[in-house]
């Protein structure tokens, strides 16, 4: 592509410093803007977690009683019924036995 | 879903949780937040699920953006018919985890506290209202207990009362029906240190019907006991075959002889009960608060923070403290085991009032099992385990991020910095 | 081509940039279609997978070197394609004549246009806007589907599907039309010249006002 090949060619563009800093300034905000964006969704992203943590935390702090042993209906489930934790009927109805899946089953 | 499972017992649910594959886009979203690599599918094809690996905690489910996931059992209509049977006592197991998300299914804000209109809502529906932070309180006697029992004749050689073999230190919790699973097809030689106590959903579903029969003055086979979780793996817990024991009882004592039954018939998730609620023309947000006379609407504040990571920790360290020595914590809130950090770890030392000395008590909270679990379960298979008591959850942040709870486009299960992931195969 | 006066339209760094956007655009755009339409086995599926990543790679990498390298030339463009006037209202009245010349072989009068006609200012324009939405949201759906909000990636997706389209399709209209200007073809496939008669009855505002003899020894 020797220069003969052509005759004319476009007016070459002159750009200022000014302009630079400005096309510059443009372009760094294109992509810093979008970057920023990311960047808050994702800091924010457990928010909804957040909330649900902190009301179950708040019911457990407007609660008249907060430890399970203090529980009367509890007690009173032992009383008429249960007898005491780990007793016989516990182990019946409220305790288990767990299963090795390893060994092919079904 | 795969007829030839091979982890499955006979009637349990295989495969609680499938991907259309007319959504999946195969970004491998997915894949990220499943704790055990049961989606298979290389990136860029669709993704389908293992349903030998998967333990239906819908993760998957919640965090896909494009809806791929969904549930394979849907009990909302089933529920309402026994509505409408009047000889038949519906009676509706609500997780503490509800409380704070279904308000969200109705245009309320996100993490609404909303308790009283739930049991008015339910009450309209004509479901009994059955408090699983009841049975989370009796979890807590059942299982501090155990778990009392244990450490005492770790240190000091103590026996059981009925002579039963005392399990190993250190101690898992066992309410979440996915750690169960996942212990039970990752790494079964854990299974000795699970806790023996059931989750609460199922103690809830075996006392309504032993109990709750008495209570109401009606007769087991009339109960119809619906969980209302933010889980879908708990569908997959009530199908299990040996959760009967309410049916076993009965026939034992009444003599009874019929057709046998679960202790729980059915799950909803929080977004199942939500649309049921929809289909009654029900607008929990309209609801007056309601404050039902049943106890099994009471509980303690230990109870109702079951649904956050740590909080079922903090509940059994406020009992056994009392237990072991006999007084309250000074601060019941025991702030070391709260909060969205992966692994907790927290040290309590408390005088033995029993035994007369001082011991110190190794406490862990593992969360978000598909990131975090590894190393504390490396540490207790190999015999170097710090802790004595791990509660252990399988989603991040606990229940009140389950996969059965109202979906937020507004979040991700991620917790964490911003973590890029290139995905090629 | 000796005796007819030559006008340099693309110099090289303009050439070699839109080589490396033919050949990454083009199997992103078939890839994409493949996704969209997932007509193929898992291994196959993958592959392609691949591929519309390595290429959306290179298209950012070309783009960004380009803009470093040639930021004049991209400030030259952006200016043009996105300077708008009442002759580009009469010219797609018209349709540039193309449907016209293209059906009926017939010629008709155009409003007089610059370097850029009114279609291809709205490609321009298109290609741009596009083309940063593309690779923003491919970005971030390759990397971070998993830790940004759900509603996020979902309507990423979804702009990343409307912007695929839109450029895909319009891309049809540009390919015909770029190879039936066949003097136009050459001068951005081959040598960069166009002839100066050429370039002043397609262009005439852009003759007129932008170029320049240049001097020879």
């Amino acid at each position: 592509m020797s220069d003969q090949d052509y005759q004319y060619i476009e007016n070459p563009l002159h750009v200022t410093r000014r302009e630079f800093m400005t096309i510059t300034g443009i372009v760094a905000a294109f992509l810093a803007l979008p970057a920023i964006w990311i960047r808050s969704l994702a800091s924010s992203n457990n928010d909804y977690i957040n909330a649900r943590t902190k009301n179950l935390y708040q019911d457990d702090i407007q609660s008249k009683i907060r430890v399970s042993h203090a529980n009367k209906s509890v007690a009173r489930y032992y009383t008429e019924f249960g007898g005491k934790p780990l007793s016989h009927l516990s182990e019946e109805l409220l305790h288990t036995k767990y299963i090795n899946r390893t060994k092919a089953l079904s | 879903m795969n007829m030839n499972t091979r982890t499955y017992q006979k009637g349990e649910i295989p495969g609680v949780i499938a991907i259309q594959a007319s959504e999946c886009k195969g970004c491998d979203a997915c894949k990220r937040h499943c704790p055990t690599g049961a989606i298979t599918g290389m990136f860029g094809a669709t993704h389908s699920i293992d349903v030998d690996l998967c333990l239906s905690c819908g993760q998957c489910l919640v965090n896909c953006p494009f809806g791929a996931p969904y549930e394979t059992s849907d009990a909302v209509d089933t529920v309402i018919a026994k509505l409408g049977d009047k000889s038949v006592t519906v009676v509706g197991i609500i997780a503490p985890a509800v409380r704070v998300a279904i308000g969200e299914e109705f245009g309320m804000p996100v993490g609404s506290l909303v308790t009283g209109k739930l049991y008015g809502a339910m009450k309209k529906a004509g479901i009994e209202i059955f408090d699983n932070n009841f049975t989370a309180d009796l979890t807590i006697m059942e299982e501090g207990s155990e778990f009392i029992l244990r450490a005492r004749h770790a240190v000091f050689g103590e026996k059981s009362e009925n002579g039963e073999p005392i399990g190993p230190l250190p101690q898992f919790t066992s309410c979440c029906p996915a750690w169960v699973r996942f212990v039970e097809t990752q790494c079964p030689s854990l299974i000795p240190h699970l806790s023996s106590a059931k989750s609460p959903q199922q103690m809830a579903g075996a006392v309504a019907k032993t109990y709750g029969a008495k209570v109401w003055g009606k007769t087991a086979e009339k109960i119809y006991t619906v969980g209302i979780m933010p889980c879908t793996a708990k569908k997959f817990e009530a199908s299990r075959p040996e959760f009967k024991s309410a049916f076993e009882y009965q026939k034992h004592i009444a003599k009874t002889n019929g057709e046998s039954y679960p202790d729980v018939d059915v799950v909803l998730t929080t977004r199942d009960l939500a649309r049921l609620f929809k289909k009654m023309k029900i607008d929990l947000a309209k609801e007056q608060d309601y404050t039902p006379e049943i106890l099994f609407a009471e509980y303690s504040g230990a109870g109702t923070i079951f649904g956050n990571t740590g909080g079922v920790m903090e509940a059994a360290v406020r009992t056994a403290y009392a237990v072991i020595t006999g007084g309250e914590l000074a601060n019941i809130e025991f702030k070391p085991v709260r909060g969205l950090k992966g692994v907790k770890s927290a040290s309590v030392t408390l005088k033995d009032s029993q035994y007369n000395k001082e011991v110190t008590l190794n406490l862990a909270v593992v969360h978000g099992i598909a990131r975090n679990l590894k190393p504390v379960i490396d540490q207790v298979l190999a015999g170097t385990s710090p802790y004595h008591f791990i509660e252990v959850m399988n989603c991040p942040a606990g229940c009140i991020n389950g996969g059965g709870q109202p979906i937020q486009q507004t979040g991700s299960s991620w917790i964490d910095a911003v973590r890029p992931w290139f995905a090629w195969k | 081509m000796h005796s007819e006066n030559m006008i340099l339209k693309h110099p090289l760094s303009v050439r070699i940039f839109h080589y490396l956007l033919v050949i990454s655009f083009l199997p992103l755009a078939l890839t994409g279609l493949i996704l969209f339409f997932k007509p193929f086995s898992e291994g196959a599926m993958n592959l392609t997978m691949r591929i519309h990543i390595a290429a959306g790679i290179l298209l950012t990498l070309d783009a960004l070197s380009f803009f470093m390298i040639g930021y004049k030339r991209v400030v030259l463009f952006l200016s043009r394609v996105f300077s708008v006037s009442g002759n580009d209202f009469k010219w797609f009245a018209v349709l540039g004549g193309y449907p016209q010349k293209l059906l009926l072989h017939k010629k008709i009068p155009v409003p007089p246009m610059g370097k850029y006609n009114s279609g291809q200012k709205l490609f321009g324009v298109c290609v741009f806007i596009g083309g940063v939405i593309l690779i923003f949201t491919g970005l971030a759906l390759w990397a971070f589907p998993h830790n940004l909000p759900r509603g996020t990636v979902a309507l990423m997706g979804h702009l990343h599907t409307i912007a695929a389209w839109a450029l895909t399709l319009f891309l049809c209209v540009h390919v015909f039309l770029g190879i039936y200007m066949f003097d136009d073809f050459k001068a951005m496939f081959l040598h960069g010249r166009i002839p100066y008669d050429e370039a002043k009855e397609m262009a005439p505002l852009w003759v007129e006002k932008e170029i320049v003899v240049i001097n020879k020894k």
